[in-house]
């Protein structure tokens, strides 16, 4: 199996995934890289831990009013899916579709939009905007609760066009009227009720009441509208499917797809990457599995172009690392104060700052989120009791004779983070590290001792790396 | 010649609903209700396990079927003698001492019935009078104590003193074997019922810890189950049981044979009054809305529906029985107890 097959691979499940142990990257090694695409693209009924378990210990989750046990939730099921991508994917939308919890008080609502994401998130994109403009949480997050028949409001025929489909300069404020027309009388159940609620905050008297979809027939404007050119008696559906077809579009969804999988910087290369996709998306009904295929199997992605060219968000650094660590696998009293990392690194679940998402990319980085980035993933990856550091020292331990050299100790911890590829200057730091107690002898190691808390020292020393902050 | 004994009929007319949710302060209402018993002389005790951002509220809290709140004890979370972190059950013995457990603490703690602390025993282990997720109690016409293990998968029974006095059961799902057990009753003969909850089955043994029978399978049909929580017995056999993974209960007769079902009818309780009283424009709005709404299909499933529908069962993770023929359903998701009269 060689190096190469390994670092490509960690690559591909750093990016449609969070990350991987060795186990696992040899495992899709051996089965190739096509078919782990594959595999992850058309993973369902992806095991994770189950409802009934984490509702049994965490009333909070079962209840799910409240943002830091729903955050916690989610991150319950990012940590122990079997089908990274459809998390990753249901991340991917929930910055695009940004949703927050401040204004709509109803975490459990938007619980069920990150399950529509998860159901629908490889599906065909128009289908994905109509499920979107079809959602509660969305739906009063941009108010189209308060958008009638006989007074629009535009909010969300606006945000639909500028930040979900086409981007700005590709239609005219009056595209915006007419689309906000076009989804009159699209509500939630008893309208009324749920925003005096939401805006009150009340969970009185017996807690929330989650929403669903209704539509009003006698609150929709069925007259004649005019959209990008096109004339008719338009409902929604209709403008998402002029929407879908548009080459703006494709051009915008391939663009996020491959800013959020590929690179955070679109050079010559990734324009090429992103026309690639673009024709997929037309040849294949706006389908984004089909995209994303075009994407992962590309010579771009796999290119060393594309290799730790994106900064890795909160949530990829705390899943990642979790994950790698083998950690929090059932139910434990405290797991909030474990998921709420992301919220102190910038990025909390269930709570994008603006409609527009999170700024990603280097914003991830200051100095404040990377102390906070550098001391999670240096206290989850020191832990010598957790199964996937253990995972780590047993392939230490089983490299020669068991006695590593400073070198041979470092580059092999880098090695089994990743492989992370780290510069000279910093490689030599760790080797440094690693020779201020000599050789490592793991031969007579207990669980534990000093030998295996070096090991425990020097992830902790890579996880403060600026490699480590990359994806 | 034969006759076949008829077992007796068995109506459940809804009466009211008590409790309001209770955001985080002590006092009045329910934050997360995890079980409830009640004393002799009619008081509820209702057992608040609280969400995390509410752990310092963590306690038992007294009032009484007219919702006149009487007081309450337990210091909230943390490891004191009158500290919980994950409680989990409670049951009355003879004298009206009351037995909590905790998951965490892997202990029972006994109160009398005004909140002092009377003893405690247990701590984590798997060696006899040691717990590992001590969850279901229950307590024999004799104040003989029986605790439900989850994590052992086991039943252990004890003096009220918390003398060990024998133990049962292993992980499986043969019988007498149990797979993370959950809620116990004792009948007035002194058979112990154990909710053997992802075995999806309600047990039941004899004082001693006999296998005795086994009733029902994992569905959402009559008589079966989805993760069982909870279980009681009347006087005269019937078993209730919380259906929770179906938000629902159910009541078998003594054979085991499907009766009654239950989904829930709340209506407000008088503290949801006093809340509306104050809050006339959001109670005009409720009163123009469908609290039972029909739901898009990917929401048809128990707990999406529940989750919607304020007046049916949401997270039903306890039957309680009074000495009058009453149940009541604590409901943790909604922080409050349906009440039924048996007749």
């Amino acid at each position: 199996m060689s190096d190469s097959n390994i670092a490509l691979m960690a690559h591909l499940m750093r990016r449609a995934g969070f990350g991987a142990n060795r186990d696992e990257l040899e495992r899709f090694v051996e089965q190739g890289y096509e078919a782990t695409v594959e595999e992850l693209l058309e993973a369902s009924n992806a095991n994770s831990m189950p409802d009934d378990l984490i509702r049994r210990y965490h009333v909070e989750q079962s209840e799910l009013r409240d943002l830091a046990g729903s955050a916690a939730y989610w991150m319950y099921k990012m940590i122990s899916t079997e089908s990274p991508l459809e998390e990753k994917m249901a991340l991917f939308w929930h910055g695009l579709f940004a949703t927050g919890y401040a204004k709509l008080n109803q975490a459990r609502s938007q619980l069920n939009q990150v399950e529509m994401f998860r159901r629908s998130g490889l599906g065909a994109f128009d289908e994905m905007l109509l499920e979107i403009s079809k959602d509660p949480a969305m739906l009063v997050w941009l108010d189209n609760q308060d958008n009638h028949g006989d007074a629009i409001n535009e909010n969300y025929g606006r945000e639909l066009l500028e930040l979900f489909s086409m981007g700005i300069g590709n239609y005219t404020e009056d595209d915006i009227k007419e689309c906000a027309r076009a989804f009159t009388g699209w509500t939630l159940g008893n309208a009324e009720y749920m925003s005096v609620r939401a805006y009150k905050d009340s969970i009185w008297p017996y807690g929330r009441i989650a929403w669903h979809f209704d539509y009003r027939e006698e609150d929709h404007d069925k007259g004649e509208k005019t959209f990008l050119g096109e004339t008719g008696n338009f409902n929604g559906e209709d403008i998402i499917g002029i929407i879908a077809k548009q080459d703006a579009t494709a051009e915008f969804i391939c663009t996020r797809l491959f800013q959020f999988f590929a690179a955070d910087e679109v050079d010559e290369e990734g324009a090429r990457c992103i026309a690639a996709m673009k024709e997929t998306y037309f040849e294949s009904g706006y389908e984004i599995k089909a995209v994303l295929r075009t994407l992962f199997n590309s010579d771009y992605f796999k290119s060393n172009d594309a290799r730790f060219a994106r900064v890795k968000g909160p949530v990829e650094m705390v899943v990642g690392a979790i994950r790698m660590a083998g950690s929090h696998q059932t139910p434990e009293l405290g797991i909030e104060r474990v998921s709420n990392n992301m919220l102190y690194m910038g990025q909390g679940l269930l709570q994008p700052p603006t409609v527009e998402g999170w700024h990603e990319g280097l914003e991830w980085i200051d100095s404040g989120s990377l102390v906070e980035r550098v001391n999670f993933a240096g206290k989850e990856l020191s832990d010598v009791s957790s199964p996937g550091v253990r995972a780590i020292i047993d392939r230490l331990a089983a490299t020669g004779d068991g006695v590593l050299s400073p070198a041979e100790f470092a580059d092999g911890c880098v090695d089994l983070l990743g492989p992370i590829a780290v510069g000279e200057g910093t490689r030599e730091v760790l080797v440094d590290y690693a020779a201020r107690q000599g050789d490592l002898d793991l031969r007579e190691r207990q669980p534990g001792d000093e030998s295996e808390q070096r090991v425990g020292n020097m992830l902790r020393l890579i996880a403060a790396t600026r490699e480590f902050q990359l994806a | 010649m034969t006759t076949e004994t008829q077992s007796p009929s068995i109506t459940l007319d809804y009466v009211k609903t008590i409790g309001i949710v209770n955001n985080g302060l002590n006092g009045r209402g329910f934050a997360n209700p995890y079980d409830l018993a009640v004393s002799r002389d009619g008081r509820i005790f209702v057992l608040n396990r609280c969400d995390p951002a509410r752990a310092s509220a963590i306690r038992v809290g007294v009032l009484s079927l007219d919702e006149d709140y009487l007081y309450e004890f337990g210091d909230g979370a943390g490891n004191g003698d009158t500290q919980f972190r994950w409680p989990v059950c409670l049951a009355f013995d003879s004298q009206d001492n009351l037995y909590i457990t905790d998951e965490v603490h892997h202990r029972v703690t006994v109160f009398d019935a005004e909140g002092n602390f009377l003893r405690k025993w247990g701590s984590q282990g798997s060696g006899d009078g040691e717990f590992n997720g001590p969850a279901g109690i229950a307590v024999g016409p004799d104040d003989s104590v029986y605790v439900v293990e989850q994590h052992n998968a086991r039943v252990q029974k004890f003096t009220s003193e918390g003398v060990f006095l024998g133990k049962w059961g292993s992980h499986g799902d043969g019988a007498g074997q149990f797979n993370l057990p959950w809620g116990a009753a004792a009948d007035s003969s002194g058979n112990v019922y154990v909710a053997d909850w992802r075995n999806d089955r309600i047990q039941k043994f004899s004082a001693d810890g006999q296998f005795l029978a086994c009733f029902g399978s994992s569905g959402s049909g009559e008589g079966q189950f989805q993760r069982p929580t909870s279980v009681a017995v009347d006087a005269e056999g019937f078993i209730y049981v919380a259906d929770w993974g179906n938000e629902r209960v159910q009541v078998l007769d003594a054979d085991g044979g499907f009766r009654v079902l239950l989904r829930g009818e709340a209506t407000e309780s008088k503290w949801a009054m006093e809340y509306f009283a104050a809050n006339p424009e959001e109670k005009a709005e409720r009163d123009r809305s469908d609290l039972k709404p029909k739901l898009p299909p990917h929401l048809n499933t128990p707990y999406h529906i529940s989750s919607q529908t304020e007046p049916y069962f949401w997270g039903p993770v306890a039957v309680s029985l009074d000495r009058e023929g009453r149940l009541y359903v604590v409901e943790t998701n909604r922080h409050r107890v349906q009440v039924y009269q048996k007749r």
